[in-house]
């Protein structure tokens, strides 16, 4: 059975179109309205003779509703016949808009034809505002999405930021990406100097950028100190807060400053949270922020500071670490050099410019205090004086303090409790003040003391035992004997090294036996100057007449029994026999004396070897071999440091020596060993050289080839004159013949050789019981008669002092004299 | 630290080595010694030339001079003439033999500037 279960009250189909719970209305195809219920009356505020007959429903709608309706309402009507839930705003009678959603359908006629349109009208008031929340709730969700990721990707930044000033260059960027910020600054607490400093800003247009202390009034200083977010809302809010903000705001145009401390911790437990620094960011315009936000702000401090503390601690430790490096390099640094003077230049350019700007160091050693400074600018003579002097007599460092006019450290240079001298330096700006940088400072000071106390003794000791080897080695040679000549060089190592052991010696035995030895000493310093002294006494001790040199090196065996630091001392010893131009030598584990005779070779004299003095494992048996030198030979005896070159096997040493020898045979002896030892070591040696060279005899005949050059013509004179004496050559003749020999080599250079400095001149002398013949030879350019008158001179001296005189001018020149030896011209 | 032994000194323009300036009365007295040859002449010269501007009598001692060449005598003959021009009365001491008086011989110095002692030199200027 079906029953209509009855309404309690009577439904008039009327009333129900009138007061249903929407609006109807029915128009024509073109939108007339020809009816309409209460209920839409009700809601728009319409009277029914406004609206039948007179309007269309489109008539109704806002100018965009009313473009909906062109476009989508009434196309889809017209195919579909119906439409549902187009939501319309409609304009009420007093204005208003009124949200809607719509229903139509399209009753047709028999034919098909558009009759009329139904419209259902409902209230989306409610719906709309729930939709307008549901969009605004989404946009407030999206926003702090983006926070929370412009916040993830900020902590990832700052855990890879090592430094404090990265951690800066990531926090200072992040209000701008998570809230829209204008700019934003970044500003750290310096605890050491008890101020606030600024470090990064997006826009260093605005702001004030000066250091503040910790007590400043100022909003930063004081954020800083309350460790809590402070939000100034309005350029009002400042002056009320923190006026001195007013003026910087209006200048950049921001009405709102957000100061946000950079905490360790949350603020609430404060007490162990530390503030690093303030993180303080602007908008243009007056910016509320939400609770949200301002979590996500402070969420930030924390982030922010947790990372300076680690980079402040990773910061010292490289710090420290670098402060380590430093004095252990300097330390190796002044090891590195030895001499006083190198060593304080040395500590300068390590301190100048990687720890400080200017430098100075100062010891009171010696009779002139040693001064050396590097970098600048210098400051203030008078003040730096007297804080230098305060320091040397109280032998406590002096730091400068605030506001100090002298902004330099002094430091004691100490040693043994003594005060040697002072550093002064002035630290590099981003070092000064830190109370770790003052003790780096003192142990700085205390290595430096230490490196130079211990030059200034190596010096000291250098000097007594070069004074000493000087004063050994500078002892009279013999001398005026037409039948020998000896020329010594000894040239210490270019190094600075300390004193050598090697030291050379001649003297005659008896009138007719000469003496001569080179040795060399283990060892150097004071030590090796002393027991070369002794060893030397030794020689000539030893050497006698009836003593040849095989027992004269077994008697210095038996002395090295008893002087210790003399064991394993090298000596080659010779002694000649004059009149018999006879040699006798020995050598005592040192290198072989080289030998050249007037024609051949030169030659190594390889007897008689055996090992140094004392030697327990070599052999110790001691020979001599004797040899008959003609005249004229040339023997050279030298010390290791003439041949041995790291760069270079023995072997090569041998024969370069060999050939550079040779190549000087006919030099005159006087500058031979300087010679050699210039090419074979140059300047730049690292061992002492010790050289002694010896010419027997006279020549009959003497050939000596020299440079063009004026110097060289005394030293040729010196042999030449030597020669002549050696021969008996008559005063008047000698010294004609050396005037004449002059002129023509002084010829040549000035004239053949004027324009080729490296030429060189050949002389060749003879000499019979008659006379003395000279011939000079060059291979200059013959550039005519000489009319130069001082030239002119010196060959009208050649032709009155020499009885003949020919030129012979061919490839260069050569003069060829003769003087008589009895009767002058 | 470097040297070299042996004969004769290397002139490295130690100056003292050949001249020494002294007073001898009134006269500037300019002592030369060991060997004046083309190496050293000219410094020589300037010394001289420097130390006797002011001088009004000069001696030249040469009585140590172990050899002269034609660059001292080119020296000599310049201070000489230029001593005279100025009206400034000058002698060379040369000794009765030796190596300079040979080399001024050959150059045919005039007999009148030589003179074989200093006592006479200065009597000879004096006057």
């Amino acid at each position: 059975m079906t029953q209509e279960l009855r309404p309690p009250w009577d439904e008039d189909p009327d009333d129900l179109y009138d007061h249903a719970p929407c609006g109807y209305l029915t128009t024509l195809p073109d939108g007339t309205i020809v009816r309409v219920n209460q209920t839409f009356l009700n809601w728009t505020g319409y009277t029914r003779g406004e609206l039948v007959g007179h309007r269309r429903f489109r008539d109704l709608l806002t100018s965009g509703g009313q473009i909906y309706h062109e476009t989508h309402y009434a196309p889809l009507l017209r195919m579909q016949d119906e439409v549902h839930e187009l939501a319309f705003d409609v304009v009420c009678s007093d204005g208003r808009q009124l949200p809607t959603l719509v229903n139509s359908t399209l009753g047709r006629d028999d034919a098909g034809s558009p009759k009329a349109i139904r419209t259902m009208v409902f209230n989306a008031t409610e719906r709309r505002q729930y939709e307008k929340e549901l969009l605004l709730a989404r946009q407030i969700a999206e926003a702090s999405e983006r926070r929370v990721r412009v916040l993830q990707q900020i902590v990832a930044d700052l855990a890879a930021a090592p430094t404090e000033a990265e951690v800066a260059e990531a926090v200072v960027r992040a209000p701008e990406s998570a809230f829209g910020a204008a700019s934003s600054s970044i500003y750290l607490v310096d605890v050491e100097r008890d101020c606030i400093v600024a470090v990064a800003s997006t826009d260093p247009t605005t702001g004030n950028w000066d250091d503040m202390p910790r007590s400043s009034p100022r909003a930063v200083a004081r954020v800083a100190e309350r460790g809590d977010l402070h939000v100034v809302g309005s350029v009002a809010e400042a002056r009320t807060h923190f006026p001195e903000l007013v003026e910087t705001m209006r200048r950049s145009g921001r009405n709102t400053v957000v100061l946000l401390p950079l905490t360790t911790g949350p603020a609430d437990e404060s007490a162990t949270v530390e503030t690093l620094g303030v993180l303080a960011f602007s908008f243009k315009g007056e910016r509320r922020l939400t609770d949200g936000e301002l979590r996500v702000v402070r969420l930030l401090g924390q982030q922010a500071g947790q990372a300076l503390d680690r980079a402040r601690l990773y910061d010292d430790a490289n710090r420290r670490e670098e402060r380590a490096t430093f004095l252990a390099e300097t330390t190796r640094s002044l090891d590195e050099v030895h001499r006083l003077l190198a060593r304080t230049r040395r500590l300068i350019e390590r301190a100048v410019p990687e720890i400080a700007d200017w430098a100075e160091v100062r010891l009171h050693v010696g009779a002139t205090p040693v001064v050396e400074a590097g970098g600048g600018p210098r400051p203030d003579e008078e003040l730096l004086s007297q804080r230098l002097g305060k320091v040397a007599a109280s032998g406590e460092p002096a730091f400068p303090g605030e506001g100090d006019q002298l902004d330099c450290s002094v430091l004691p240079l100490t040693a043994r409790g003594l005060v040697l001298g002072t550093l002064a330096l002035r630290m590099a700006p981003d070092r000064r003040g830190a109370a770790a940088e003052r003790a780096f400072l003192v142990e700085l000071a205390d290595r430096a003391g230490l490196a130079l106390e211990n030059a200034r003794l190596y010096e000291q000791e250098r000097q007594i035992a070069r004074t000493l080897q000087r004063s050994l080695l500078a002892g009279a040679l013999p001398g005026g004997d037409t039948r020998f000549a000896v020329e010594t060089h000894y040239q210490a190592a270019a190094h600075d090294l300390e004193v050598g052991g090697d030291w050379f010696d001649a003297f005659l035995i008896t009138k007719d036996k000469l003496a001569v030895v080179v040795g060399d000493v283990v060892g150097r310093g004071i030590e090796a100057a002393t027991t070369m002294g002794q060893l030397r006494s030794a020689v000539r001790a030893l050497a006698g007449n009836e003593n040849g040199p095989a027992r004269l090196i077994e008697g210095l065996d038996r002395f090295v029994e008893r002087v210790e630091s003399a064991r394993m001392a090298t000596v080659a010893y010779v002694e000649i026999d004059l009149p018999a131009g006879e040699v006798a030598y020995s050598c005592a584990g040192h290198l072989p004396p080289l030998l050249q005779e007037p024609t051949g070779s030169p030659e190594y004299l390889l007897q008689a070897r055996s090992a140094p003095l004392g030697s327990r494992a070599g052999n110790t048996v001691r020979t001599e071999h004797r040899r008959r030198l003609p005249p004229g030979s040339r023997l050279l005896l030298y010390t290791d440091g003439l041949i041995e070159r790291r760069t270079r096997p023995i072997d090569k040493g041998f024969e370069l020596l060999a050939r550079e020898y040779a190549r000087r045979r006919d030099a005159p002896l006087q500058g031979l060993a300087a010679g050699l030892a210039d090419t074979l070591v140059g300047r730049d040696h690292s061992d002492d050289v010790c050289m002694l060279c010896l010419t027997l005899g006279t020549e009959e005949r003497i050939e000596r080839t020299i440079g063009a050059d004026r110097m060289q013509i005394a030293l040729l004179r010196a042999d030449l004159r030597a020669w002549l004496v050696a021969h008996g050559v008559e005063a008047e003749c000698r010294d004609a013949v050396l005037l004449a020999c002059s002129e023509a080599v002084a010829n040549a250079i000035e004239h053949g050789y004027r324009d080729d400095p490296f030429g060189m001149i050949d002389v060749v002398a003879t000499v019979t019981d008659d006379a003395v013949e000279v011939r000079v030879t060059d291979r200059g350019t013959w550039r005519g008669p000489v009319t130069d008158v001082a030239r002119g001179r010196g060959l009208q001296l050649i032709r009155e002092s020499m009885d003949q005189v020919l030129f012979d001018r061919g490839d260069g020149t050569t003069v060829t004299m003769r003087r008589g030896r009895q009767e002058a011209s | 630290m470097e040297f070299t032994r042996g004969g004769l000194p290397v002139p490295t323009g130690q100056l003292e080595r050949w001249v020494t300036f002294s007073r001898f009365g009134d006269a500037e007295l300019v002592s030369l010694s060991g060997e004046i040859d083309l190496a050293n002449a000219p410094e020589i010269g300037k010394a001289i030339v420097e130390r006797i501007q002011k001088a009004g009598k000069v001696l030249i001692d040469l009585t140590t001079v172990s050899f002269l060449d034609s660059a001292g005598v080119r020296l000599l003959d310049a201070l000489i003439g230029d001593l005279n021009e100025h009206g400034k009365p000058t002698r060379l001491v040369v000794g009765e033999s030796g190596a300079a008086r040979m080399t001024l011989q050959l150059c045919a110095f005039r007999e009148d500037v030589l003179a074989t002692d200093l006592d006479r030199a200065a009597a000879e200027i004096g006057g």
